[in-house]
């Protein structure tokens, strides 16, 4: 569905879409090797892993944004914090597993929110989500009264922060997760309308895509998705405050755009997308270990977004598409 | 009622949407507030809208040229931050137009991305958003920096005639400024040619990409006079001043009836969305509701306008479908499309 049509260009830009991702993972395991002794051993990139899985599953959402032409979803911290903050407040009221499952629809219903106002009422998706995680945001702030929620301990807050087999948790959850997103994508019929409508909308409608549904779905899902990494850094933490979530959708959007998928819809793929995790969770981890301040996390990743995105319009402009 | 009235009547509605807005307000204020309706109220209004106004002011013509300035934010913070913290080296009006120069230059950067990359204004400036908030933060260590001389910026609040503070006056003619050049000046008229049909108006000699880069210099202009006046009236640059105002600012626009969609929109329009805005959050004020509430009001508010918006201008589902995809979700990049033809 992306490149039918091998024109050289096509094919070299292939390529490296293809290649950057493995090669920056490797280029950056090698510098980190470098910088610090303890970067290349099991227990820290396990370590490294782990701290940007949840983030990861907002990520593998955001990929069916952006194949589809959505562009990308702000509104990712509000239904993150949603989650999380429901999670934990309404454990008291009906105990720990109904509560996440509670925080997990909460942050779904965001999403489909989002999904209505993006797909069906045409909306631009920035705007819109600009707009949706505003007032989420000032729900969630409600809700709390501007403080913080302290969980309760419960066996499924230790299974999630726990490991399983030496691996964590949270790993076998963005795993899995991806396991599933991958297919999804690439061999189902939902997945074939995704690329057609990111990739022309208009030939896609006349080609009786549900357009609307396929849009609707991509952002309900990142929103559901989003739920998920609240709830599940909300019952590791055993506490969640409003601002939980802030920064998780520029995190997302750029593991996203390293991966290689373009923000403009039509290409791009899951996989893609769990490599450019990997390789921001290597960015971030070296940042920390370089002792520069994390302020300058966004300052990078937002340097890296804007390069990735001017390289795939020069590409595109190349190739005679806007 | 028939179809027909009720598209009319959704019409009229978001044409006179402002007069709507600002009647409903007054009109809020006055049954749940004693004494809303007076020349004091006006003046603290559009005093404390002042800053939130220079954005929405900046993003104006932005918006009329069918592009979106999201940084608007962040450039108010490294102003603020700037000027703050150059007022021990080089004196107090030096480092205010210093703190005016880095809002023009965060501007050229996005005036830089989107006309000669060629990157969708949407991607460019959510990117420096993100670049600009962090290096606000890096620069000062997350901390506010306190001004050295608190009292050189203090008379900006101070009242000035009956309904004016001199930032606020500032403010008024910056306005008045802009809609004289919007209104009656051939550039300004070809700024809506520009975001009305981009093609169309290169076509017709206009030079597409100047009008786009000279509209995000203005943003940052304004955004960057907004961090200055508020870093000194405040005697505090804040590396997150500027965090929480983009969604009032675009609400404040979009209130005065300037389109997403380009090709529409007015500096007193602005001017009356800014005021009507500032009057809503006067009344939840005064009523004792919190500042997020306040957020939720307002973020529903931009929802329900720009869904309007959509509805009427293409006329339900059926016209819009046509033309596909671009219009609604990608605001098409005219500096693209001027290659192209």
């Amino acid at each position: 569905m992306t490149q039918t049509i091998a024109s050289p260009r096509a094919r070299l830009r292939e390529i490296v879409a293809r290649l950057s991702v493995p090669g920056a993972i490797v280029v950056l395991l090698i510098i980190g090797s470098f910088v610090s002794p303890s970067f290349l051993s099991v227990g820290n990139l396990l370590n490294v892993l782990n701290a940007n899985a949840a983030v990861g599953l907002v990520a593998l959402g955001m990929t069916f944004v952006a194949v589809s032409g959505g562009l990308a979803d702000l509104s990712v911290p509000a239904n993150v914090a949603m989650g999380a903050l429901i999670t934990l407040g309404a454990q008291e009221a009906v105990g720990p597993i109904p509560a996440a499952l509670l925080g997990f629809l909460v942050a779904s219903l965001g999403g489909i929110i989002n999904g209505l106002l993006i797909g069906y009422m045409r909306i631009n998706p920035i705007i819109a989500t600009l707009g949706t995680g505003f007032v989420l945001l000032g729900l969630s702030q409600l809700l709390v009264g501007g403080g913080i929620v302290y969980g309760e301990p419960s066996a499924i807050a230790d299974a999630v922060s726990g490991s399983i087999l030496g691996i964590p948790v949270f790993v076998w959850i963005f795993a899995l997760t991806a396991a599933i997103m991958a297919p999804l994508l690439a061999r189902t019929s939902f997945g074939r309308w995704t690329y057609a409508v990111g990739g022309n909308s208009v030939a896609a409608e006349a080609s009786a895509v549900p357009v609307r549904f396929t849009k609707a779905a991509a952002f309900a899902m990142t929103g559901s998705l989003s739920g998920l990494c609240g709830v599940l850094i909300g019952l590791s933490n055993g506490q969640a405050r409003p601002i939980i979530g802030t920064g998780y959708e520029f995190v997302a959007i750029t593991a996203v755009v390293i991966g290689g998928t373009s923000l403009f819809g039509g290409n791009g793929s899951v996989l893609r997308t769990v490599g450019g995790v990997i390789a921001i969770a290597l960015i971030s981890n070296l940042i920390v270990l370089t002792g520069l301040p994390t302020q300058s996390t966004g300052l990078i990743t937002g340097v890296i977004v804007i390069t990735a995105v001017a390289v795939d319009v020069y590409f595109r402009r190349k190739e005679g598409r806007t | 009622m028939t179809r027909a009235t009720v598209v009319a009547v959704g019409r009229l509605a978001v044409d006179y949407r402002l007069m709507i807005v600002l009647v409903a307000v007054s009109i809020l204020g006055a049954v749940s507030v004693n004494d809303f309706v007076a020349f004091d109220t006006f003046q603290s209004v559009l005093n404390r809208a002042t800053i939130v106004g220079l954005l929405a002011l900046g993003l104006t013509p932005v918006l009329i040229a069918r592009q979106i300035d999201l940084s608007v934010g962040s450039t108010l913070s490294m102003a603020g931050i700037s000027t703050v913290m150059l007022q021990p080296m080089v004196g107090n009006v030096p480092a205010a137009l210093l703190g005016l120069l880095v809002g023009v230059l965060i501007g050229a950067v996005n005036a830089a991305i989107v006309v000669w990359l060629r990157v969708s204004s949407l991607v460019t400036t959510l990117a420096t958003l993100l670049i600009f908030a962090s290096l606000a933060l890096l620069l000062t260590g997350s901390r506010p920096v306190s001004s050295p001389d608190p009292r050189f910026g203090l008379g900006l609040t101070s009242e000035l005639f009956v309904i004016f503070s001199p930032r606020s006056l500032l403010f008024v003619l910056a306005v008045v400024a802009m809609f004289v050049w919007l209104r009656y000046t051939p550039s300004g008229r070809r700024l809506y040619a520009v975001g009305s049909n981009p093609p169309a108006a290169a076509s017709a000699g206009v030079n597409t990409n100047a009008y786009i880069a000279s509209t995000f210099l203005i943003s940052g202009l304004c955004s960057g006079a907004a961090g200055v006046i508020q870093a000194l009236s405040t005697a505090t640059g804040s590396p997150v001043a500027g965090a929480a105002m983009l969604i009032p600012a675009i609400t404040a626009v979009v209130i005065g009836g300037t389109r997403l969609e380009g090709g529409r929109g007015s500096a007193l329009a602005t001017l009356g969305g800014v005021v009507a805005l500032g009057a809503l959050t006067a009344v939840l004020e005064f009523n004792g509701v919190p500042s997020y509430t306040q957020a939720i009001y307002t973020g529903l508010l931009l929802i329900l306008l720009i869904t309007l918006d959509r509805l009427v201008d293409g006329g339900g589902r059926k016209a819009v479908r046509t033309h596909g995809k671009t219009r609604a979700e990608v605001i098409p990049n005219p500096a693209v499309t001027r290659r192209k033809s």
